[in-house]
């Protein structure tokens, strides 16, 4: 222990330095989740926020809801199929741009774009793209001969989950290019050199060389990606509004249905506290990913 | 046979040129180094032996084939890289193995080889060691494993020691010197450090500028240096050099004269007469140098002498009284003397006779 006074005037001082972030952090993280928990145990209208205890009852009545077990599983859908997408598109798009082309930079800040944009921009854009009726997505599938009819991209499933799975791959991946062609950049071209001495072709290489040492980097972006896009709300509200029906309804919108459409808080938090658990699986994941590779770096 | 062949090999990376026309030729089984300074274009021409670059013109052979349209897998030469590139996420066996399964090699040839290679190179309690989890000397030894388990015609070594500790690489070069003999297969050596030239190889291949300046064995490279650039790069301390003028059959320096008697004519009024720093004699002799500065080594005692302007490196013994500002009279061992022209810098074969004191 600090038995030294000066020792003792440190320690004060580093307590009052981290006090603020302390606060805030309560504040804005530790008071809203207990609250959240302790709303989830009574029925409670939403404009009042009174209401009654109810135990475990909100839980019980989500186990037994199919439109729950329907939000959690079109949840997964979203975010496997998106992330997929994301991961595949941003990795190749990353190795592209790697590479000596002629407008190189300008093609890495473009690239960038998509994720720069604000969604309810992205997807005021991609709504027109979309339309049914006017939208050029619609017009040049029929000019060129691809579809007889116009297609329903939003409102009919299940065209409306793959609409918005494209959107989420397009507005994201970018943010896989950027982590990815990072570590690319770090990769030495003596690795490269030794695999062609040893007889690797371009596939083996990537195989060999290139995804062994983006394993590490790939394995944060997929859990925060993972994290990111498991709690997804404005894209998928904002393109489809989980319609339809609730056929793209995931948790995040049926949090929000329940908490503001229905008016029952209780209910909305109890499938955010069961939201969160099943987010707190990647975030076990991640600290102990993150846990290892500090261990490794300090090796 | 399969012998290495450069012919006429240009190279160019847009404007600047990085090789003006190499003609090499590497017998097999020869040990070669190839030695010059950081630029010089030894690298470029590794490289290009390699197939990792690709030469703007002129022809590079392996035995009777010529190789510049062949991928660097299939010339049958393996490289040792400078920092090893050694495969992280593979194990010491792994990345053994790693150019046989690229080669579809069964499984069990496979592990015999790298058995035998790990044999060879005392790495058998380390296969399933990553390569992070080895010391520099041990990835170093990996990185030679992956080479010779294919048993290709020809090694290339890339600086191999250049990144390990003084001893280390001691140790590293006699184990190579071993490892040529016991392989009896040709080695294309790049390093910019002379003593490892000098101690390991069959010939060496000096290089400055883009251009080969002389190609011969260690011994004729020390003894004969083709020019100015040779004589000075080889040897540490470098050679010194006394510019003057030959007149009646004389060498004339304001510090010294030595009679001379060139083997053919041709060169130039302005010489260079190349002294060593071994091959001064100390204590007595016709000529006088002050002395500038002595820096004492414990086994010798490097002195910078000035003749008339020239500053003159010699060793002394170590228990010789130096003092600074004090005159010491010296020799020249006249067997052992260089002559070149001051402006071509090349070589003139001479013989020498006694020197005499200055007029």
């Amino acid at each position: 222990m600090a038995t030294n006074p000066l020792d003792r005037r440190y320690a004060l001082l580093g307590a009052v330095l981290i006090a603020p972030t302390i606060l805030i952090f309560s504040a804005v993280i530790i008071y809203p989740l207990v609250s959240a928990i302790y709303l989830s145990l009574f029925t409670i209208f939403t404009p009042t926020l009174r209401g009654q205890w109810v135990g475990l009852g909100n839980y019980a009545e989500l186990m037994a809801s199919n439109e729950f077990w329907r939000s959690l599983a079109n949840t997964f859908i979203w975010t496997v199929f998106t992330l997929t997408l994301q991961i595949v598109l941003g990795i190749a798009v990353a190795l592209m741009l790697h590479q000596n082309m002629v407008f190189r930079s300008l093609a890495r800040s473009l690239i960038l774009f998509p994720y720069f944009v604000s969604t309810v921009v992205a997807v005021l854009v991609w709504r027109w793209l979309f339309n049914d009726l006017y939208g050029i997505l619609n017009y040049l599938a029929l000019i060129s001969g691809l579809l007889q009819r116009p297609l329903d991209w939003l409102g009919s499933m299940p065209n409306a989950m793959i609409s918005i799975v494209l959107v989420g791959a397009w507005k994201y991946f970018p943010f896989v290019v950027i982590a990815v062609l990072a570590r690319l950049q770090s990769i030495p071209d003596q690795l490269y050199e030794a695999a062609k001495m040893d007889g690797a072709g371009p596939i083996a290489r990537f195989f060999d060389v290139t995804l062994p040492q983006l394993k590490e980097v790939l394995v944060v972006v997929i859990l925060l990606r993972a994290i990111w896009d498991f709690k997804e709300f404005d894209l998928i509200y904002l393109l489809t509004g989980g319609g339809p029906v609730i056929s793209t309804q995931t948790l995040p919108l049926m949090v929000y249905k329940e908490a503001f459409g229905l008016n029952d808080m209780g209910r909305a938090s109890a499938i955010a506290v069961s939201m969160m658990l099943v987010m707190l699986v990647f975030m076990v994941l991640y600290l102990r990913s993150a846990g290892r590779s500090e261990r490794e770096g300090a090796r | 046979m399969s012998d290495i062949v450069f012919s006429g090999v240009r190279k160019a990376f847009g404007s600047a040129i990085a090789l003006h026309g190499l003609d090499l030729t590497i017998r097999s089984g020869e040990f070669v180094s190839l030695l010059g300074p950081s630029g010089c274009g030894k690298t470029t021409t590794l490289r290009m032996l390699a197939g990792l670059e690709f030469p703007t013109q002129g022809t590079i052979s392996i035995g009777s084939r010529v190789v510049n349209d062949v991928p660097p897998g299939k010339r049958d030469i393996a490289m040792v890289f400078q920092s090893y590139a050694l495969y992280p996420h593979m194990s010491v066996a792994e990345n053994i193995a790693y150019p046989l399964k690229k080669r579809g090699m069964p499984r069990a040839e496979r592990e015999t080889r790298v058995k035998a290679a790990a044999e060879t190179l005392q790495l058998g309690a380390l296969l399933q060691r990553k390569p992070r989890q080895l010391s520099g000397g041990q990835q170093q030894r990996v990185a030679l494993g992956r080479a010779l388990v294919r048993d290709p015609v020809a090694f290339l070594l890339d600086e191999p020691l250049s990144n390990l500790d003084a001893k280390l690489r001691a140790h590293m070069r006699a184990e190579l010197i071993e490892l040529h003999r016991s392989l009896g297969k040709t080695f294309v050596y790049v390093t910019h450090d002379q003593l490892e030239a000098m101690t390991m190889s069959d010939r060496i291949a000096v290089m400055n500028e883009g251009v080969l300046q002389q190609f011969a064995t260690p011994k004729e490279v020390y003894e004969a240096p083709a020019n100015t650039f040779v004589a000075t790069f080889i040897g540490s301390p470098s050679m010194n050099m006394f510019e003057g003028a030959l007149a009646d059959g004389v060498f004339s320096h304001p510090a010294l004269r030595v009679p001379v008697t060139p083997e053919a004519s041709g060169h130039g009024s302005r010489l260079l007469l190349g002294v060593r720093p071994e091959d001064m004699t100390l204590g007595a002799g016709p000529l006088n140098g002050t002395i500038r500065v002595v820096e004492p080594s414990g086994h010798e005692t490097i002195v910078l002498l000035d003749f008339a302007g020239t500053t003159v490196t010699v060793r002394a013994p170590p228990d010789m009284p130096l003092g600074i500002g004090s005159v010491l009279a010296c020799d020249v061992k006249s067997s052992r003397l260089h002559l070149f022209d001051a402006v071509s810098g090349l070589r003139i074969a001479a013989r020498f006779g006694a020197a005499l004191p200055p007029a």
